[in-house]
């Protein structure tokens, strides 16, 4: 991973797959299926299934592209975990990788990015290049319609921070205050710098088995859920939030556990809003209060509900799904360091892609030994 | 849910920038692909100065742009067919969301400060995401009246937002 332009995405997946079997201690040749997801945006080196033949695997018997927007990464441990339960493989690797950081900012390439056809050129000649001002339309009616203001999304971000700050694995761990925040650079009222996920060239590999790893706590599938919402865009509807919390709802009940239960939830974070409309939509706070209860410290470190242990995509680093997914393995691993919440046993981790159109979810569990 | 025809209420000069001066966000190479199917309706109402957005013919349902079947009644709305309906709509709105856009990409955005998006609710009960029709460095307030005009970019039309006020007496005759 890095904040730099280096490898393309086969290498990086290449080597995050070599990491993955070396922590499993297992082999290319115990591999039966892979699994890839790649960002929606235009790159040269975009991961595909070719990787299977890049990164040196032998007869494969799952190969699969997925691609659901931004919930790819989580989808894919239930498509491996599905797999495996009809028979079809036995051990599973789902690799994310992405190199948004080029010649330029990763800010170029997306605002590059989209073409001039449909809904989206109508947009993009309008002014809205890259996702930030469209999830800067999200916060602004997010904050008009429960009476919030930026300090709900400044404390989103210092939560964020204040994780990050223990996490090795974070990009931006220089611990932060209101004023640092305040003082950032402005990208799309209301959203800042600081507001927005940190790109980075990366990837994450993910075994999903039926055996069991020889020498590594196991982390177990308790859950799965999903929901893709249907909301038209269309006066009078609020188009931009609510939908998922079925997903959420489905996982827990699969798992057969309570919301009180959790005891670390890693949302997929892009930007500081989204945290707030999930914290609502996924049922842990009442529709309007998830400010106040951020405000308050309920997700920061010692707080009620600690969410994206790893500083989440804002101050951690952003691989889409992969960055919840392996922050909740590296909690139930008790692997997390300075930020590790001290016995957590039960974490639920959450994709979503589009303008939070489709919900992925999953809900873990630390095994006995 | 019924539709009744909307009365399109044209302009009489669509356009309010000056021909061939370019447009005052957005470089050409912006310009949407006005020949796209399913948005060339848009593109070639606004060049005549209206606003034409599509119907699901059954049942008068105002339909997303990328929308080919009718959430409303089930009817097929699919591009080029009968069952999709366009139909020239009030040049009117209010605000449902907005952001002052403060990055500016080099060589794309080509104003010299933080431009107005505007997710606009028409009258028609479709939603389109707009900048402004002039240079403008501010946001209406969410709920606020707005009015659709126009810009061009490239060699294309499109609809974008007034401001009400923009549209008093005394300058509505400068352009």
């Amino acid at each position: 991973m890095s904040v730099t332009a280096g490898p393309d995405s086969y290498a990086l997946a290449t080597a995050a797959v070599a990491a993955a079997l070396a922590d499993a201690g297992l082999t290319r040749d115990d591999v039966d299926g892979l699994l890839v997801g790649s960002s929606q945006g235009i790159r040269e080196d975009r991961l595909s299934v070719a990787l299977a033949r890049r990164a040196g695997f032998g007869e494969l018997r799952l190969v699969e592209h997925l691609e659901i927007k931004g919930a790819t990464a989580v989808a894919m441990v239930t498509r491996a975990v599905l797999a495996i339960a009809a028979g079809m493989a036995r051990t599973v690797i789902c690799v994310f990788s992405d190199t948004p950081v080029g010649g330029g900012p990763a800010g170029t390439l997306y605002a590059r990015s989209g073409g001039n056809a449909g809904v989206r050129g109508l947009e993009r000649a309008s002014g809205v290049l890259g996702s930030v001002p469209t999830f800067a339309l999200l916060a602004s009616r997010y904050l008009h319609v429960s009476g919030g203001s930026e300090a709900d999304l400044c404390a989103v971000a210092m939560a964020a921070r204040a994780w990050a700050v223990g996490s090795e694995q974070a990009v931006s761990r220089k611990p932060l205050d209101e004023d640092g925040y305040y003082a950032s650079r402005m990208i799309s009222t209301p959203l800042r710098v600081l507001d927005c996920a940190r790109p980075v060239n990366g990837a994450v590999a993910v075994i999903v088995s039926s055996a069991r790893p020889s020498d590594q706590p196991a982390v177990g599938i308790g859950g799965m859920g999903a929901a893709h919402p249907m909301r038209r865009r269309r006066a009078g509807a609020e188009s931009w939030f609510g939908g998922g919390r079925r997903a959420v709802d489905d996982a827990l009940e699969m798992a057969g556990v309570t919301r009180d239960r959790l005891d670390v939830v890693e949302l997929y974070d892009p930007f500081s809003i989204v945290t707030l409309c999930l914290l609502e939509e996924y049922g842990f706070c009442e529709s309007g209060q998830a400010g106040k209860f951020v405000r308050g410290g309920g997700i920061a470190p010692g707080g009620e509900l600690p969410v994206n242990t790893g500083g989440g995509q804002l101050s951690g680093f952003y691989l889409q799904g992969m960055t919840p997914l392996a922050e909740a393995i590296i909690q139930l691993r008790g692997e997390g360091g300075d930020r590790q919440v001290a016995g957590a046993r039960t974490a639920l981790v959450t994709g979503i892609g589009g303008r939070v159109d489709h919900h992925e979810v999953l809900v873990l569990g630390r095994e006995a030994a | 849910m019924t539709t009744g025809r909307m009365p399109s209420s044209r302009q009489a000069v669509p356009q309010e920038t000056v021909p061939g001066a370019g447009d005052w966000l957005v470089a050409p190479e912006l310009a949407p692909n006005a020949a796209d199917p399913v948005m060339a309706p848009v593109y070639d109402a606004a060049a005549r100065g209206a606003l034409a957005l599509p119907f699901c013919a059954a049942c008068g349902t105002p339909l997303e742009l990328e929308q080919y079947v009718c959430d409303g009644c089930g009817a097929s709305a699919e591009i080029g067919t009968p069952g999709r309906e366009w139909r020239e709509v009030p040049l009117a709105g209010t605000v449902h969301a907005v952001t002052l856009v403060h990055r500016r990409e080099p060589d794309l955005i080509v104003t010299g400060g933080p431009y107005p998006v505007i997710d606009v609710e028409l009258a028609s009960g479709h939603r389109l995401i707009l900048t402004t029709a002039t240079p403008s460095g501010q946001v209406p307030d969410i709920g606020a009246p707005i009015e659709i005009a126009f810009r061009t970019v490239g060699a294309v039309t499109l609809p974008a937002v007034r401001f009400p006020a923009a549209a008093s007496p005394a300058e509505a005759g400068s352009y």
